[in-house]
This record gives C-alpha cells, structure tokens and sequence, in this order.
C-alpha cells in the first residue's frame, strides 16, 4: 500500500457542528508510505476515532478513505483482516495487551500470525526497551508503562506499509521515549513504511516531516 | 496449546457444558433408539406369513348366546359357499375340513420330549398353502405326513420350555430338529405316523396337514361323514375393498384376520414411537439452546479480549474456530457414546425379540448411526454458524463505541 488519502471525511458525530476546524476532518489529505507524520489534537477531537477509521474497525463517517485508491468502504471482512496483519500496524492508545497472557506471549500471538519476526529479534528488542527481565510476567502484573512497550513490540511484529502509533509514549519517561522511537523508525525505515504518530501534547521527538492538527 | 485457545477457554462453564452434554446424549439416544427400535420391531408386524399370503381372509360365522340357543349351526351350508363365491371380491373359496379321528401328537425336540397332548388336524385345499408342491405332499403309504404348526407353539417352546431345559431356540429354518409323532385313532384303528414339521404360522389355530392325507385319514379313521365346514378359506383381490366389510357385517361372518390387528398395533406403535422420538428431539434441542446460550455467555464474558484478536489481525474464522472445535467435540462425544448406548440397549431388547420370533432379520443399526451423525453433522452446523453470526456481531460492533 502507498497511500493512505482522506477525502471530506467527518465523523457522524461531527455531522451536526459547523464550526470545524481540522486539518483532516472535512479536508484532502494524503499519507504517503515512507513517510512520517504526527497527528496533534486536543482531547475530543476524534483522535481515536481517525485511527479507527484506518485500521477499519469503525466506518461512522461521510466522505471517502482511499488506500491506493480503492475506497476502503467496499473492503470485506477478509481485505480488513489482511491489511491488519501485512499493511497496516496498530499501536494502540489503550494497548489491548491480554492480562493473563506474560509478555512474549502478548508478542508471540501476533507473531504466530505473521512468523514475521525470530524469537531472538523479538527478546532483543526487550531488551532495547528495558524490560527483558518481565518477558515471563504476565501483562497484568506490569505497569502502563512497561506495557506501554510490550504493546509496540507488539506492533512491530509484523509486515506493515504504515504504522499507527496512537499516544505510544504517553506513559514513558524521556529516556525510554527516545528509546522507543528509536526501535520504531528502525523498523519503519527497514520496511520503508509510513509513520503516523498521533498526540495530545507530549511526543516522540522524531523528524516529523510533516505536522497535522486534527 | 495454541495461544487463542489460552485466551479463550477462560471462563468456559464446565457445568454448563456438562449439562448440555448429558441432555444431549439423553435427547439423542432417545431419538435413536425410538427409531432403532422401530425398525427391528416392525418386521416382526409387517412380516408376511410365509404360508398364508395376506390376500387370504379365514371366516367363521359368528357365534353368540342366540344362535347356540336358537341351534343355528355355526357351519358353512352349501348356499353360503355359492354366494360367497358369486361376489365380485372373491377370487377362490377353500373348505376347512376337520379330522372326524383323535389325534394324539408328541412332539419332541433333539430327543427331548417337550409336548405330548391330544390335539387336532385341519386341512385346506393345497392351493391355499403357498409352499412348494413337493414339500407339501402326501400320498397314500407314506409314513411321514407334512403339518404345519401355529406359531404359538413356537413362541411358547421358546420362552418357556427350551430356557428352562436349555435347548437350542427354534426358528423356521430350523425346523427339523423338531421330531413330531402323531398316532391316529379312530373307526376301530389306531396308527402312527412321523410328522414333518415344514413351518409355523400365525394364522392357524390348529395343525395344518395336506388335503389329501385329510381326505384319506377321514375315510379311514373317521366314522361320521362328510360335516359341513364351521371356517372357510377366501381368496380376495384388495383385501382393503369396503364391499367385503359390508359383506361380512351382513352376512354375520367373523374374519379372523390377523391384518386388522397388525393394522392397530403398527398404528400405535408408530404413534408410541414418534411421541417418544419427539420427546428426544425437545430434550436435543434443548440441550442445543443450552449449548448455544453457554456458548453466547461465554463469548460475552471474553467479548474484550475477542474485540483484541480481531483488532490485531484474527480473522473471524480464526477466532470462532476454538469455540466451534469445542461444539464438534462435544457433539462427537456425544454421538459415539450414543452409538455405544444404542448398541447395548439393542442388544438387550433383540434378545427377548429375539426368543418371541427367532426367525427375524437381524436387521441393521447402520442406518440409526447414518441418522445419528446427520444429526450430529446439523447441529455442529447450526453451532458453527451459530458461533460465527456471534463473532461477527463482535466484529461489526466493535467499532461503534470509543
């Protein structure tokens, strides 16, 4: 996939304001895989919600989401499963790790789907991220933060042509947010895949190429 | 163990499970064996006698305080024998005739003495006796005389007499190890004779011999003449024709035909055995609500972690398949223990079917399994999309809310 393009797209619950202004809702906008954008948006602003409408598990809007050209509306259940585990990487804002599962295991079930990634790549960037000591411990037990990093393993664990990191470091401290965009560049740049970082204030101090207000 | 299967099994009610395996065993043997039992008992109804073809109706007429005290004999006059035989339904008329002689009989299995009594011989015209000519044959000076025995006898040897004594059942292709004397009396003489035991039937109250050793065995033993028969043979073109009921009604002639009766008994046996198979097909699908509301429960509770699967790339199908695996082992359980059920129950109820008439086909259970695993295979379906509508619903839910 190349592109990502929304088209006068607005959510259902913003049909009835008039007074929008976003740089995404209502206007032309075109991602381009290789590239890296940040999303910045004040809570309430459909930040969520314009992730949603990417990976296809919302369609609560008017207008047209184009990937590649093909409007994502006559996706079916299988096209939206494919793009989730080839062309279109999650990092969710609220992590959707599995409590009872330990921390590989949270990597290892998304990893199984794809076989993208060797157990040895997988412990490494546990390493990298500082939690190799908790690779055995359920998720549960873990702090925000530390799942916070499980979950973006989590997300790297697969092809993709664009990664959706919604808040990815809003519970990390400096050292570990360089860390953490470190790893994801890494792995976005090998793959030569786009970059979404979405924010309510605080973010990854990356080279965002380009800066979107929602 | 496969990671999903982790995630999923949580919060799996073994209770509930359990409960939907035992009531769908119980609905399904039901179903099986109300049908399994149909099949091996209604030969034993639908069975033809292999000596009397159903087209032949034995009348008598009928006796009642009136007549006995009236003197009206119960006998066939000649006119009765030429208006029965001048209607349009009747194809042939035969005569019972009665032995005018005492006959003692002793019958005997492999040596072993079982019944010795006095009894009676009746013959028809061998038309009426749907065997081959040459068993059924009987000429002057031969010692052996051809008889056919009711099958009563059969039935009352066999449950009672060989169990007792430990003797081999009888079945009509067994027949010979009957040994069967016979000793005639009569007009001043007395003589043996070997019978030859050629079969059983259900219509008959009496020994059957051929005609011809009546007729002979009636100018010799007998010193009354020729009597009038008290029950006549007919042969009939649709034994279900109305005319002959009115006819009989009429005419005041009783039909011993043992038809009508399997008639009533195949309707309330079939009657029986749907109520029951009915029963056994609420209990099933009882059991499958309960199986499917289990199954509802529990993709409720774990809905979170269902809405993850398929947010990280889990295909519905992926994700439904532990569940729906879950209802075919269940059900696959189910089935092969209900086979195994069905199987011994059967065995049990063809043992005693088994003694009244041991002639009957063995008959099959292979057509109980085939309708017991198309019920299998129709409710794992109706599991399966069952399964999948749910995790579809999750699916398509899934975004609604943020």
């Amino acid at each position: 996939m190349e592109k990502i393009v929304f088209e006068s797209v607005l959510p259902e619950v913003f049909s009835g304001s008039d007074n929008i202004h976003s740089e995404i809702w209502r206007q032309r906008v075109c991602f381009q895989r290789g590239h890296l954008y940040l999303v910045e948006a004040e809570s309430g602003k459909g930040k969520s919600t314009f992730c949603s409408y990417v990976t296809g598990y919302r369609h609560d809007y008017s207008g047209r989401i184009l990937f590649d050209d093909v409007d994502v509306r006559s996706y079916k259940t299988g096209d939206w499963t494919n793009c989730r585990i080839s062309h279109i990487s999650h990092l969710f804002q609220e992590l959707r790790l599995f409590p009872e599962l330990t921390a590989y295991e949270n990597v290892d079930i998304k990893n199984r789907l794809t076989g993208f990634k060797t157990r040895k790549e997988i412990e490494r960037w546990f390493e990298l991220l500082g939690i190799a000591d908790k690779i055995n411990v359920k998720v549960g037990m873990m702090s925000f933060g530390q799942q916070q990093r499980v979950a973006m393993i989590r997300a790297l664990a697969q092809p993709f042509d664009f990664l959706l990191a919604d808040e990815p470091i809003s519970h990390l401290d400096e050292e570990n947010s360089i860390q953490m965009g470190d790893i994801m560049m890494a792995e976005a740049t090998r793959q030569g895949a786009g970059v979404i970082v979405t924010s309510i204030g605080r973010h990854i101090g990356l080279n965002y190429e380009k800066v979107i207000r929602l | 163990m496969s990671l999903v299967w982790k995630l999923l099994r949580r919060h799996i009610s073994v209770a509930q499970l359990a409960g939907f395996f035992f009531a769908n065993l119980l609905g399904m043997l039901i179903v099986l064996t109300g049908y399994q039992f149909y099949r091996d008992v209604l030969p034993v109804f639908t069975k033809g006698d292999s000596f009397m073809s159903a087209e032949y109706m034995i009348l008598s007429k009928k006796i009642n305080a009136g007549s006995s005290l009236s003197g009206r004999s119960g006998t066939f006059s000649g006119e009765d024998i030429e208006d029965l035989e001048a209607q349009k339904f009747v194809r042939a008329v035969g005569m019972f005739t009665m032995a005018g002689y005492n006959v003692t009989a002793r019958m005997g299995i492999n040596g072993v003495p079982v019944l010795s009594s006095e009894m009676f011989f009746e013959s028809v015209p061998d038309k009426f006796v749907d065997t081959p000519v040459d068993r059924w044959e009987w000429k002057e000076g031969m010692d052996e005389v051809p008889v056919i025995l009711p099958r009563s006898y059969m039935a009352m040897y066999n449950f009672g007499f060989a169990r007792i004594h430990s003797l081999p059942k009888l079945s009509e292709g067994i027949v010979g190890m009957i040994d069967f004397q016979i000793i005639v009396s009569g007009n001043g003489k007395r003589d043996a004779y070997k019978g030859k035991v050629i079969g059983f039937s259900n219509r008959l109250n009496s020994i059957l011999v051929p005609q011809q050793f009546m007729d002979w065995s009636n100018s010799v033993y007998s010193s009354s003449g020729d009597v009038e028969p008290s029950r006549v043979i007919v042969e009939v073109g649709n034994p279900a024709d109305g005319a002959i009921s009115g006819y009989m009604e009429n005419k005041g002639y009783d039909v011993e035909n043992g038809n009508l009766d399997t008639g009533k008994t195949m309707y309330f046996l079939r009657m029986t055995v749907s109520m029951v198979m009915c029963i056994g097909l609420v209990i099933s699908c009882l059991s499958f609500y309960m199986l499917m509301l289990s199954i509802y429960l529990l993709v409720q509770k774990n809905e979170t972690k269902l809405e993850n699967l398929l947010l990280i790339g889990y295909s519905p199908v992926q994700v439904a398949l532990p569940y729906q695996l879950l209802t075919l082992l269940l059900n696959m359980t189910v089935f092969v223990i209900v086979c195994v059920l069905l199987l011994a129950v059967r065995g049990y109820y063809m043992d005693i079917i088994g003694m009244l008439y041991p002639d009957i086909d063995e008959g099959s259970v292979l057509p109980s399994f085939i309708l017991g695993f198309c019920l299998l295979c129709l409710v794992t379906l109706f599991n399966f999309v069952a399964i999948r509508e749910k995790i579809m619903n999750v699916w398509s839910r899934n975004g609604a809310v943020d």
